[in-house]
């Protein structure tokens, strides 16, 4: 392998010029590796945060819906899915379902009376059964009274706010809750018209994730939020056929004519009453998070009037983060790797000016183009590939040093972006490793193409005169 | 049947665009070498000696007349068929030795076996041992070249043409860098050695000693040849 020998020695014979070079490498490589392994980390914890404590690994949600559902989101209600508990009968006896949980997103008005005074504050709620939600999402710490009493038949009925929600109402409204306080519910629609319902503050909670996003998220049972908004009814087979007939008709006599149908008034004996829930989304926790592809289909398939999301299309732009700073470091690495290749085919073509000479004699002697395109090839491969080591070995120590324990604690509010809170503890994987050599061998070609086409370009009669 | 000549120039010329200016090195050079030859090809710089040693090197192309080389003309010869040439037919002793830097003396004279794929070890230890012990090197075995005099390094020249047994050895003004006792030994060393082995030695020089060793004189002015004289014949 003399080809070897002679880049070897001719790198260590510039020392200086190629340690420089050879640093940029390092810096690169570490770049790489602790950024990816950094981004790669946020992606796992933060994933695993989502999935557990918010989205499951699927969400089932109405075909009417133009939006994606999102626990993170507090626009326009979702469109109500229909037949939520025969879906969620299927899931319970379905052998991939880990967990499932109906949840209705709104948002209302809360009339406090305290000390004679009345509040009418904003309120966000989630309306689940409190046992079902606890069961399937432990993100919740409470902090005053209870989280519902599940005990003896049923949830109670009422309203859990968070801590953060409670400390707003008392900065901003100067009203100070506590559990067991009476309030009313207030619903909003479109049409202006108002319901008012009864109830009273069960408890107080702080989320353990995702704090920036489920502080302003407070509880409500689901039995209240069905009356808040109206989602009682009459079974349709309970009701006369003429009358079922003239609603589904698209004519307004057919409509108008059912007054003279019923002119003797409707039998309400006879009537089957019906309550829907008004969830708008059902969450769904896999066995095994890899079946989630095939279980969409089945859903799909087993289940009119859905579709269904999946975790990152759920959580929106927190499942985006760390793709955003995977792309900042792709960025970073690019421009770095992008200066690392011209000085190294600066560095290289120099080498090869001072040393047609050298390369002349060598093609005087009978050396093929491909000998002298292996010296210099073997060149840019020991320095970035010695230099890519080095870096590697420091990102190794350093992701061992910085990324374990705790992890990397940063200001809470990055922290909440970033994986939902606490340190952000760095998972070793090959990946990282595997991408900056990747990138290594692609900058040690570019970087030698051109000095190589200007090496091979040497003639012998330089052996005359290059010395 | 009579013996090829080793090399045939026939009215070979040289043409070099320096600048704007055309500039003739050589204008119809005829000459022929045969094996076992010492010539030496005398003349004043920018006489065109040089030149007719690139041509016969195939390390430069003649702008007219033929090159024929062991009875090959090498008009038409692709790059990697002159390269072959350069490998196993013929050896270079440049003036300013041309020595690989970073390579010790061993590592300097073993290369050309190494651009020849010789992969036996042995064979290459031996014969690289063979012309270190003609060329007085045992001592320097491990020196790079930095680490040599003038005239040890134009042993190693000497040793590295050497050591694939080429046919033709073609020697650019070999002692021109060397004080003139150590030119003396140089050229005493190659003088024995075509003695000995039957290599051709082209030499390109004006240094009266190698004037004086060579056997026969081609003298050259001008890019003509001037003078063509065989020693004691």
């Amino acid at each position: 392998m003399v080809t070897l020998t002679i880049a070897m020695r001719s790198l260590l014979r510039r020392k200086v010029r190629m340690v420089l070079i050879g640093l940029l490498v390092v810096l690169g490589t570490m770049l790489i590796v602790i950024g990816e392994t950094f981004s790669l980390s946020v992606k796992q914890s933060s994933k695993s945060a989502i999935v557990n404590y918010f989205t499951g690994d699927l969400i089932i949600y109405s075909e009417r819906a133009k939006d994606n559902p999102s626990p993170f989101s507090f626009t326009t209600p979702l469109p109500v899915v229909p037949d939520p508990h025969r879906i969620e009968e299927w899931l319970a006896s379905h052998p991939m379902v880990e967990k499932h949980v109906a949840i209705a997103q709104n948002y209302g008005l809360l009339s406090i009376e305290k000390q004679g005074n009345k509040y009418e504050v904003p309120f966000i709620f989630y309306a689940v059964d409190p046992k079902q939600y606890r069961a399937a999402f432990p993100n919740i710490s409470v902090e005053e009274g209870r989280f519902y009493d599940t005990d003896g038949g049923g949830p109670e009925a009422g309203v859990v706010l968070s801590a953060f929600q409670k400390e707003n109402y008392a900065k901003n409204y100067s009203v100070n809750v506590e559990p067991g306080d009476a309030v009313t519910l207030l619903s909003l629609s479109d049409g202006g018209s108002v319901n008012a319902v009864p109830s009273r503050l069960v408890g107080i909670y702080k989320p353990k994730y995702y704090t920036n996003v489920f502080n302003y998220i407070n509880f409500l049972d689901i039995k209240s939020y069905a009356r808040l908004y109206n989602f009682t009814g009459v079974d349709a087979s309970s009701m006369p056929e003429s009358f079922n007939r003239a609603l589904a008709s698209e004519s307004d006599d057919d409509i108008f004519g059912l007054a003279g149908s019923f002119e003797s008034g409707l039998d309400t004996k006879n009537l089957v009453s019906r309550e829907l829930s008004g969830y708008t989304m059902i969450v769904v926790k896999l066995k095994n998070p890899a079946d989630a592809t095939a279980f969409t289909g089945e859903i799909t398939r087993q289940n009119s009037g859905v579709k269904v999301a999946t975790w990152s299309e759920a959580s929106g732009f927190f499942a985006y983060i760390s793709r955003i700073i995977q792309a900042v470091i792709y960025g970073a690495t690019f421009l770095i790797f992008l200066i690392v290749v011209f000085i190294l085919m600066n560095t290289l073509i120099i080498s090869v000016l001072e040393r047609t000479g050298e390369i002349g004699t060598l093609r005087a002697m009978g050396a093929e183009k491909s000998f002298i395109t292996a010296v210099f090839l073997w060149e840019s491969f020991l320095l970035n590939g010695a230099a890519a080591l080095c870096g590697m070995v420091v990102s190794i120590v350093l992701v061992a040093t910085i990324g374990g324990g705790e992890g990397i604690l940063l200001p809470d509010i990055i922290q909440q972006y970033l994986t939902g809170g606490g340190g952000i503890r760095l998972l070793v994987t090959v990946r990282p490793f595997a991408e900056a050599l990747a990138i290594i061998i692609i900058v040690s070609l570019l970087a030698t193409i051109y000095p190589i086409k200007v090496a091979t370009a040497v003639t012998p009669l330089k052996a005359m005169t290059g010395n | 049947m009579p013996e090829a000549h080793v090399i045939e120039l026939s009215d070979v010329r040289k043409e070099y665009l320096l600048g704007q200016t055309r500039v003739e090195a050589l204008r119809g050079v005829s000459l022929t070498v045969d094996k076992g030859e010492f010539i030496a090809i005398a003349g004043p710089s920018g006489s065109g000696k040089s030149t007719i040693l690139n041509m016969i090197g195939c390390i430069d192309t003649p702008t007219g007349g033929r090159v024929i080389i062991n009875g090959r003309d090498i008009r038409g010869m692709s790059d990697k068929a002159l390269t072959r040439y350069r490998r196993v037919t013929v050896s270079f002793i440049f003036q300013s030795f041309n020595l690989i830097p970073v390579l010790d003396v061993y590592e300097n004279i073993e290369l050309p076996l190494l651009l020849q794929k010789i992969s036996d070890v042995k064979e290459r230890r031996q014969r690289v041992m063979h012309f270190i012990e003609e060329t007085g090197l045992a001592d320097r075995l491990k020196n790079k070249p930095g680490e040599l005099s003038g005239g040890q390094r134009q042993r190693v020249a000497i040793a590295r043409a050497l050591v694939t047994k080429p046919v033709l050895v073609l020697a650019d003004e070999p002692t021109a860098n060397l004080d003139s006792a150590t030119g003396g030994r140089i050229l005493d060393l190659m003088s024995e050695i075509n003695a000995r082995e039957g290599t051709t030695f082209v030499f390109s020089t004006h240094d009266q000693k190698i004037m004086e060793h060579a056997r026969r004189l081609v003298r050259i002015h001008d890019g003509l040849i001037s003078g063509d004289e065989v020693k004691g014949a």
